[in-house]
C-alpha cells in the first residue's frame, strides 16, 4: 500500500467548457498480463460530462468500463493520454468524487451511521453538522431505525443503499458507480434504481454509471456510452430524450424509450455479430 | 440523531421484528442446549476422574499416574505452605512481561510489513529462515545470554509469541481487501484515522487468531525456559517433583498451568468478542442456517 498523497495539478483552464466536471481526453490504457501479453483495455477514449449530468456506461464484461472509471478516480494512472477534472489533471488519487464499488464494501467493523458518517470530516462537518447529515442520508437511503445495525445485518438492498448514500453523504460534485445493482435480484434492482433516480432528482450530482443492462443503461441516463469489447472505444453515444422524473416501474411505455433501446439495440446487435466471428 | 433501536417504517419494520422473535426463539433453544452439552461434558469428566481414582493402586502403581484425591491433597498442602503460590508468581511474571511485549512487537512489524513493500521484499526471507528454528532450541542460549532468573524465560517467551503474532498479522495484511483502502483514501481517509478505523479493524480477525494460538505457547516457553535452568516456577517445581517420583505434584503442577492458559485464553476471548462484536452476528446465523 503505497501512501501517496493526492496530488491534483492545475492544469490550463479552458473556460470554453467551463460547464464541463470531467473531461477525457485520448485515454488509453494498457495491462501487462503474463499470460496474454500486452492488453489493450482502454483505446482512444475521449468524453465530456458535464454538471449535474447522469451518465450511464454501457458495454460487453472486460470491456473496460470499470477501468474507466478507476483512472476518473484516480485510483489507476492512464497510459497515454489525460483525464482533467474541473479544469484540472488527476494526478494520484481524486478524492473529490465519491465512487460505489461493485460490491457495497460497507466497512463491516462500523455500523450503518458510522459507515454513511465516514467521509465527513470534521472540519468541514463540526459535530452538529455531521450528526444532522448522517441523520438525513439514512433517512434518504430508507434506513431509519437501523443506524446501530452492523452491514453483517442487512439484507443485500440495505447494504446496496446504505453503500451509495456513503459516497453521497459528504457531497462529491461526482459519483462514480460501478455496476452497483449487478448482483441484485430484478425487484430489488427496480426499487433501488427508482429510489437513486429520486435522490439524484433532489440533489442533481453529476453521476458516470456503468453497468451491463441495456434496460438500466437507458432508463437512467441522460445520456449513455456504449463500448465496444477490446479494445475498449466508445463506439456511440445515445441521447436518451425520455422526460423526468421517469416511472422505472413503467419505463417501457414512457416516450422515447423504445427509440432509445432500439437505438442501443442496434448497435449491439452488430456488436455481437463481430463477437461471434 | 434517532436512536431507536426499534425499526422504523413498513417493509423494514416487519424485517426487524422477524428477526428479534428469531432470536428470541433461538435463545431459548441454545439455552436448552447448552444445558444438554454441560450436562454431558460433566459425565464424561466425572467420569474418567472416577476411573482413575478406581485404577490408582489397583490396576497401576499410584507413583505412576498418582491419583485425583492425591493430587486434591498435594495442592492443598502446596498452596498453604506458600511453595506453589510463590512458583506461579514467578511463571506468571515471565509470561506477564513476555507476552504481551511479544504480541504487541509481533503485531506491529507485521503491520509495518504489510504496509512498506521494500520492508517486506528485504525481510520476508529472513523471518522466515528464522522461523525455522525450532525456537526452544534457543532456549539455553538465552540462559547463557541473561541468566537463570526470570529474564531468560521472558526472552524465550517473547520470542515464541512474537513469530506468532508477527505471521497472523503480516498473513492479514496481505489479505487485506485493497478496495477498502481505495474507498477509505478517497473519502480524504489518511493516516491515523486509516491505519486504526481501516486497516486495523479489518485485519482483527487474524491478530486475534495469533494473540489466541499464542497464549499455550507462551506458558510452553515459560516452562521450557524453567525446565532447562531455574530456581523457582511452574516448570522447576514439575520437573523437581518428577525427579523425586512425588507424581502428585507433577499433576498439581500441570494443572495449574492448564489454569493459566484457560484464564488467558478467556480474557483474550473475552476481548475478542468485544472487538469482533461486528463479526459474531453472521457466525451465530452461520450456526443456525
Amino acid at each position: 500500500m503505497e501512501m501517496a498523497d493526492t496530488a491534483i495539478l492545475p492544469a490550463r483552464n479552458d473556460d470554453s467548457h467551463s460547464d464541463v466536471v470531467i473531461r477525457v481526453e485520448h485515454v488509453s490504457k494498457l495491462f501487462r498480463t503474463p499470460s496474454e501479453g500486452t492488453i489493450r483495455a482502454l483505446d482512444d477514449i475521449s468524453l465530456d460530462v458535464p454538471y449535474g449530468e447522469f451518465v450511464t456506461v454501457v458495454g460487453p464484461s472486460g470491456c473496460g468500463k470499470s477501468t474507466l472509471l478507476k483512472l476518473i478516480a484516480g485510483l489507476s494512472a492512464a497510459s497515454s493520454g489525460r483525464i482533467l477534472y474541473q479544469g484540472e489533471e488527476v494526478r494520484g488519487l481524486n478524492t473529490k468524487v465519491g465512487y460505489v464499488p461493485q460490491e457495497s464494501k460497507l466497512f463491516p467493523w462500523l455500523t450503518v451511521e458510522e459507515n454513511v458518517g465516514f467521509g465527513l470530516d470534521s472540519k468541514r462537518y463540526p459535530r452538529a453538522a455531521r450528526e444532522r447529515q448522517i441523520h438525513n442520508f439514512i433517512n434518504l437511503a430508507g434506513l431509519s431505525g437501523f443506524e446501530k445495525y452492523y452491514p453483517a445485518q442487512l439484507s443485500g438492498g440495505m447494504s446496496k443503499r446504505a453503500s451509495i448514500v456513503r459516497a453521497l453523504a459528504y457531497e462529491p460534485a461526482v459519483i462514480l458507480m460501478d455496476e452497483p445493482f449487478g448482483p441484485l435480484d430484478a425487484q430489488t434492482r427496480m426499487v433501488l434504481q427508482d429510489e437513486l433516480l429520486k435522490i439524484w432528482e433532489h440533489k442533481r450530482q453529476t453521476i458516470v454509471f456503468i453497468t451491463h443492462d441495456l434496460v438500466e443503461a437507458v432508463a437512467l441516463a441522460d445520456r449513455v456510452v456504449v463500448m465496444t469489447h477490446r479494445p475498449g472505444k466508445i463506439k456511440d453515444i445515445i441521447q436518451v430524450p425520455m422526460a423526468r422524473p421517469r416511472n422505472i416501474f413503467e419505463i417501457h411505455r414512457q416516450e422515447g424509450f423504445d427509440e432509445a433501446y432500439g437505438c442501443l439495440w442496434n448497435i449491439f446487435r452488430h456488436e455481437l455479430r463481430i463477437g461471434a466471428r | 440523531m434517532v436512536r431507536s433501536s426499534e425499526p422504523a417504517g413498513g417493509e423494514q419494520s416487519t424485517v426487524g421484528a422477524a428477526d428479534e422473535a428469531d432470536a428470541t426463539r433461538i435463545g431459548s433453544a441454545v439455552s436448552m442446549r447448552g444445558f444438554g452439552v454441560t450436562l454431558v461434558r460433566t459425565a464424561i469428566v466425572g467420569g474418567f476422574l472416577l476411573l482413575w481414582q478406581i485404577a490408582s493402586g489397583r490396576w497401576i502403581e499410584p507413583f505412576l499416574i498418582s491419583s485425583p484425591s492425591r493430587i486434591f491433597s498435594s495442592m492443598l498442602t502446596g498452596f498453604q505452605s506458600g511453595d506453589l503460590l510463590q512458583h506461579s508468581w514467578v511463571t506468571f511474571q515471565e509470561i506477564l512481561i513476555g507476552f504481551p511485549s511479544g504480541a504487541v512487537t509481533g503485531i506491529a512489524l507485521g503491520y509495518a510489513f504489510g504496509r512498506s513493500r521494500s520492508l517486506a521484499e528485504i525481510f520476508e526471507p529472513i523471518i522466515i529462515a528464522l522461523n525455522g528454528i525450532p525456537r526452544t532450541a534457543l532456549a539455553p542460549l538465552f540462559i547463557v545470554w541473561l541468566g537463570i532468573g526470570i529474564w531468560s524465560k521472558v526472552g524465550v517467551v517473547f520470542l515464541l509469541t512474537f513469530f506468532l503474532n508477527f505471521f497472523n498479522t503480516y498473513t492479514g495484511m496481505r489479505q487485506m481487501d485493497q478496495e477498502y483502502i481505495d474507498l477509505a483514501r478517497l473519502m480524504r481517509v489518511r493516516g491515523l484515522k486509516l491505519t486504526f478505523r481501516v486497516i486495523l479493524p479489518a485485519i482483527s480477525p487474524y491478530v486475534f487468531t495469533g494473540i489466541r494460538t499464542s497464549i499455550p505457547f507462551s506458558v510452553i516457553g515459560a516452562i521450557v525456559g524453567e525446565f532447562i535452568a531455574a530456581t523457582e516456577g511452574i516448570g522447576f517445581f514439575i520437573r523437581l517433583s518428577a525427579g523425586i517420583f512425588r507424581t502428585a505434584d507433577v499433576f498439581v503442577g500441570i494443572i495449574i498451568l492448564m489454569f493459566m492458559v484457560i484464564i488467558m485464553d478467556k480474557i483474550a476471548g473475552t476481548v475478542e468478542r468485544r472487538v469482533l462484536r461486528w463479526q459474531v452476528q453472521t457466525e451465530h446465523i452461520r450456526v443456525q442456517g
